[in-house]
């Protein structure tokens, strides 16, 4: 008798064992699910593609466009997400969306195309709408570091199927068990067995959520009690509505270097770059056929597998009156339709600098959990078009120079001129792989790119002007506790006293040292600072040859200055961000300050269309449209290791580098490397010419570009236009041909008075050569 | 608000003058340039700036500035297309219903558009001010100051902007200076 009381005793002891067990497993249930439910990386967003009559969109452009975000083409538009095309008509069921500014239901709209561009737009009632757009790609989201990435989906955002496949394939009884299912685990056991293969398993879905949400993956017997458990709490604690849902939105479905695909949401955006409720029967199937084994079945590294399993799946479809067979076998007959992974919608070197934007408003927790929107100013078009040109121009420029070692690097920026957006940045030649960014952190010296601040400062002084005569003749500098700097031009020419412009466009290093010699590095290096650099240049004579060190993007920050006219806006990756609720969290506004003359500024765009008509950029010219008149300028660092293109149109500032990642010689100049890839991406984008309109205080004067006195019909001139005070006039050119070699040594003309030492020199060289 | 009547009147006549440049189209027999100007702003949902003449067929693209090495004509007048139209009255909008972050939004989408017209600068510029963000407002002023290099009545705007911005930042001397300007270079 005594026996059976101790064994009472146990059995109650073990009882309450068990219900402390279960009451503490509730507790982490109710709080952990219901609580905290889903961390929500920020999800980011490109900008919007913009539809007004007029613009400059043809028929097959905006056709592209719509399949960017994966529109699909239909005889007759149904659903959003769906578009029909007669020609160049349009009818496009436009997906609902939200904007930085608004939200906007799922809306139809007709578009009319011709050659030139978009010319209607009409709503569904047939009446004229000014301006639509599509919805922003989504380029991918801020998670956290080795974390998970997902995109929560609400019931109404799942087709209907999903939910049906999922029970069919994985748990029949789903909508009957108590969270464990003996049963199916029975029946499972028996299907395997008898076809020798693993396609049932025993698990219902409400264990397999718990395994993925609660428990870390190792198998043990106590585990599987503890999961049973907690899948009956679940049960007990909320619908099948919400456990289904916590499931598609919590299932492991891919890994992508240390990112973690969780949910069909972003699955679908993931491997079909659309919103999970457009996807089609086969497509939901292999989504289904995924979530059996994520790696085993990746059905990009192992198509045949995913296929095969898409199959079983659609099979099971069909056996549970899902879909009908002929559905079934038609669907079975498709391809896997998985997007490549180099297909675009990820910009991993645009999403650092949207990341890094953010972390400092945000605190790291914000960005990866608190389900943010960020919208940005990636423009897909201009990214996937520089991504694609800089591959192809450095393989090319591999071939050519063939130096031992890791192949050439580069990295391009590019922004729209007049606002400071940044619509494009690419890291590195492997633009879809998340490594080193060179556009942000790879520090190099500019070179030439420096010249055209030494100019500006130089014509701001009041002193100079593009016509200005200066001395193109070496220089001896003392520099304290070193030997003279005794620099030389790249040609290692001498060309005497020359017009600035020619000066800028040739990328002449002596005349452009004697220049900022004369108004001071201080002066120089104002005009740098002001425009918007993190760090000032150092205070020594080399910094007018830009031996000081910037990334690509502070020289897109510069440039965007000089096609700005003159105003300094900081570059914007970001334009808002929204809260979970929609609300508007921070506004990222335009801001232009004048930092510079707005005349000095012009006179140097004009000096800078000139380094494209007769300078370091005439190779461009064979590239670029005729007729479209750009400006720019190269930029190589000493014995050839950098070789810079910097520049802009109308529409577009550019910045492309070139150059090894250790720093080994390219044996490129800035016109040899960076520029190919500059002049095909601006081609490509489609350039406006520069569109700065002459200050009232300037006036076009024309002189020769070589001596810069008034072009003279006795001495065959080279006559270039340039922008001068309204007082300035060019100096009539003197009797005789006048070109330097046979210049008299007073060849200060017109212009700032040289220093006479220099002058002296240039003389004595000159009497040096010509005997 | 003035100026905003103003700029509204400007647009009404700037659609009536055949030369101007930044509208390319051909116009037609401009009719009396004193017809009746655009109907004063008042919160209803019509476009503060007149719809350019109908065209027969393509509508003209917002017309790109002259190339810069043409120098510029002695007299010019923007106008705005009928995107940038729209989205202008959509910000005035929401500027009247209190929220004019939401309409800086929208003027900066008009801008992406047209990123060379003073009058979006302007606008921009008026919304920041009426904000109070002055020195936001006082950059725009500048900005369309030199876009408007050619159009006086542009130009004019730009100037009061300006001087608003100085005035509100308690810097008289400089605003009043800005003031002569925009007199000076005001229609008569």
């Amino acid at each position: 008798l005594k026996i059976w009381r101790y064994l009472l005793a146990i059995v109650v002891l073990c009882g309450i064992a068990l219900a402390v067990y279960v009451v503490h497993l509730d507790r982490i249930v109710t709080t952990q699910f219901e609580g905290r439910r889903w961390t929500l990386p920020a999800q980011v967003y490109a900008a919007p593609l913009e539809l007004y009559t007029g613009e400059d969109l043809s028929a097959p452009d905006l056709e592209h466009e719509l399949q960017r975000l994966q529109y699909r083409r239909v005889d007759h538009v149904d659903k959003p997400g769906s578009y029909s095309r007669q020609g160049d008509r349009f009818q496009v069921s436009l997906r609902a969306a939200r904007f930085a500014d608004e939200s906007r239901p799922a809306t139809l709209l007709n578009i009319a195309s011709n050659g030139a561009g978009i010319s209607g737009l009409t709503d569904i009632t047939g009446k004229d709408v000014a301006i639509a757009r599509l919805e922003p790609l989504l380029i991918g989201s801020i998670f956290p570091i080795h974390g998970e990435d997902r995109i929560v989906v609400t019931p109404e955002q799942v087709p209907p199927m999903l939910p049906a496949a999922l029970k069919a394939v994985e748990d029949r009884n789903f909508d009957t068990h108590f969270g464990v299912d003996p049963l199916g685990v029975l029946r499972a056991l028996w299907v395997d067995a008898r076809s020798g293969q693993f396609e049932q398993g025993g698990s219902t879905l409400t264990q397999q959520l718990v395994k993925n949400y609660f428990l870390d993956s190792r198998r043990t017997a106590g585990r599987k009690i503890r999961e049973a458990i907690m899948a009956m709490l679940l049960e007990v604690h909320f619908s099948k509505t919400d456990i289904m849902t916590a499931y598609i939105n919590e299932i492991q479905l891919g890994q992508d270097g240390d990112r973690a695909i969780r949910g069909f949401g972003l699955a679908s955006q993931f491997y079909f770059g659309k919103p999970l409720v457009e996807l089609d029967v086969a497509q939901v199937a292999t989504l289904v056929a995924v979530a059996r084994g994520p790696s085993y079945y990746d059905p990009r590294r192992h198509p045949d597998r995913a296929l095969k399993r898409r199959n079983v799946v659609l099979g099971l479809m069909a056996e549970q009156k899902i879909i009908s067979s002929a559905d079934a076998q038609a669907a079975q007959g498709r391809p896997l339709g998985v997007m490549g992974r180099g297909s675009g919608g990820y910009y991993p070197a645009y999403l650092d600098l949207v990341r890094r934007t953010l972390r400092r408003d945000y605190r790291e927790e914000d960005l990866t959990e608190s389900g943010l929107s960020v919208f940005t100013n990636l423009d897909p078009r201009t990214q996937e078009l520089a991504e694609k040109i800089l591959d192809k121009e450095l393989t090319r420029l591999d071939h050519l120079h063939k130096i031992k070692g890791a192949p050439l690097e580069g990295s391009v920026v590019v922004t729209a001129p007049q606002s400071g957006d940044v619509t494009a940045v690419i890291g590195g030649r492997e633009a879809g792989f998340d490594g080193f960014n060179r556009a942000l952190d790879a520090r190099r010296p500019i070179g030439s790119l420096v010249k055209p601040f030494v100019y500006l400062a130089a014509i701001e002084t009041g002193r100079y002007n593009p016509a200005t005569i200066i001395q193109d003749v070496p220089v001896d500098i003392k520099i304290p506790g070193a030997p003279d700097w005794q620099p030389e031009n790249f040609e290692h020419d001498i060309n005497g006293p020359i017009p600035m412009v020619r000066g800028l466009a040739r990328s002449l290093n002596l005349a452009t040292i004697n220049v900022g010699m004369d108004i001071g590095l201080d002066t120089v290096r104002h005009s740098l600072q002001r425009f918007g650099i993190e760090e000032d240049p150092p205070r020594i004579p080399s910094l007018l040859l830009g031996t000081f060190e910037l990334t690509p993007l502070d020289v897109a920050q510069l440039y965007t200055g000089i096609a700005n006219g003159g105003f300094k806006t900081n570059l914007r990756a970001v334009r808002a961000v929204l809260g979970a609720d929609g609300k508007a969290l921070k506004a990222f506004n335009l801001d232009v300050a004048p930092v510079a003359q707005p005349d000095a500024v012009f006179a140097v765009q004009m000096m800078m269309e000139q380094v494209m008509q007769r300078g370091t950029g005439t190779p461009a010219q064979s590239i670029l449209p005729t007729g479209v008149v750009v400006a720019g300028k190269s930029g190589t660092s000493s014995d050839l290791r950098d070789s810079w293109f910097a520049g802009f149109s109308g529409n577009a500032v550019a910045v492309v580098w070139v150059g090894y990642d250790d720093d080994r010689v390219t044996g490129l100049t800035g016109s040899q490397g960076a520029l190919g890839v500059w002049d095909r991406l601006l081609t490509a984008i489609g350039p406006t010419s520069v569109s700065s309109v002459m200050p009232e205080s300037l006036h076009p004067v024309s002189i020769d570009f070589r001596t810069g006195y008034e072009p003279s019909a006795s001495c065959a001139p080279d006559p270039v236009t340039v922008y001068v005070p309204l007082s300035f006039t060019p100096p009539p050119a003197p009797p005789g041909c006048t070109v330097f070699g046979t210049a008299p040594k007073s060849g200060t003309a017109g212009g700032a008075k040289p220093e006479p030492t220099l002058l002296d020199r240039a003389g004595k060289w000159l009497q040096g050569i010509t005997h | 608000m003035s100026r905003l009547l103003f700029l509204l009147t400007l647009g009404a006549i700037g659609v009536q003058l055949s030369g101007c440049v930044i509208f390319r189209e051909p116009v037609e027999n401009p009719q009396s340039p004193t017809q009746h100007p655009a109907p004063a702003y008042s919160g209803t949902p019509t476009s503060p700036y007149p719809a350019p003449p109908a065209a027969a067929e393509p509508a003209p693209a917002p017309t790109p500035p002259p190339p810069a090495n043409v120098p510029p004509p002695a007299t010019r007048q923007f106008h705005l297309g009928p995107a940038a139209t729209a989205l202008v009255a959509q910000a005035h909008r929401q500027a009247a219903g209190g929220d004019p972050q939401l309409a800086i939004s929208t003027i900066e989408r008009a801008l992406r558009i047209e990123p060379d017209n003073p009058l979006l600068w302007l606008e921009l510029g008026d919304i920041h001010e009426t904000a109070g963000h002055f020195d936001q407002a006082a950059g725009m002023g500048h900005k369309a100051l030199q876009l408007a290099t050619g159009d006086p009545r542009a130009q004019s705007a730009s100037w009061h902007l300006i001087a608003d911005s100085l005035k509100a930042r308690g810097r008289n001397g400089e605003a009043a200076e800005a003031q002569r300007r925009a007199d000076e270079l005001a229609p008569q």
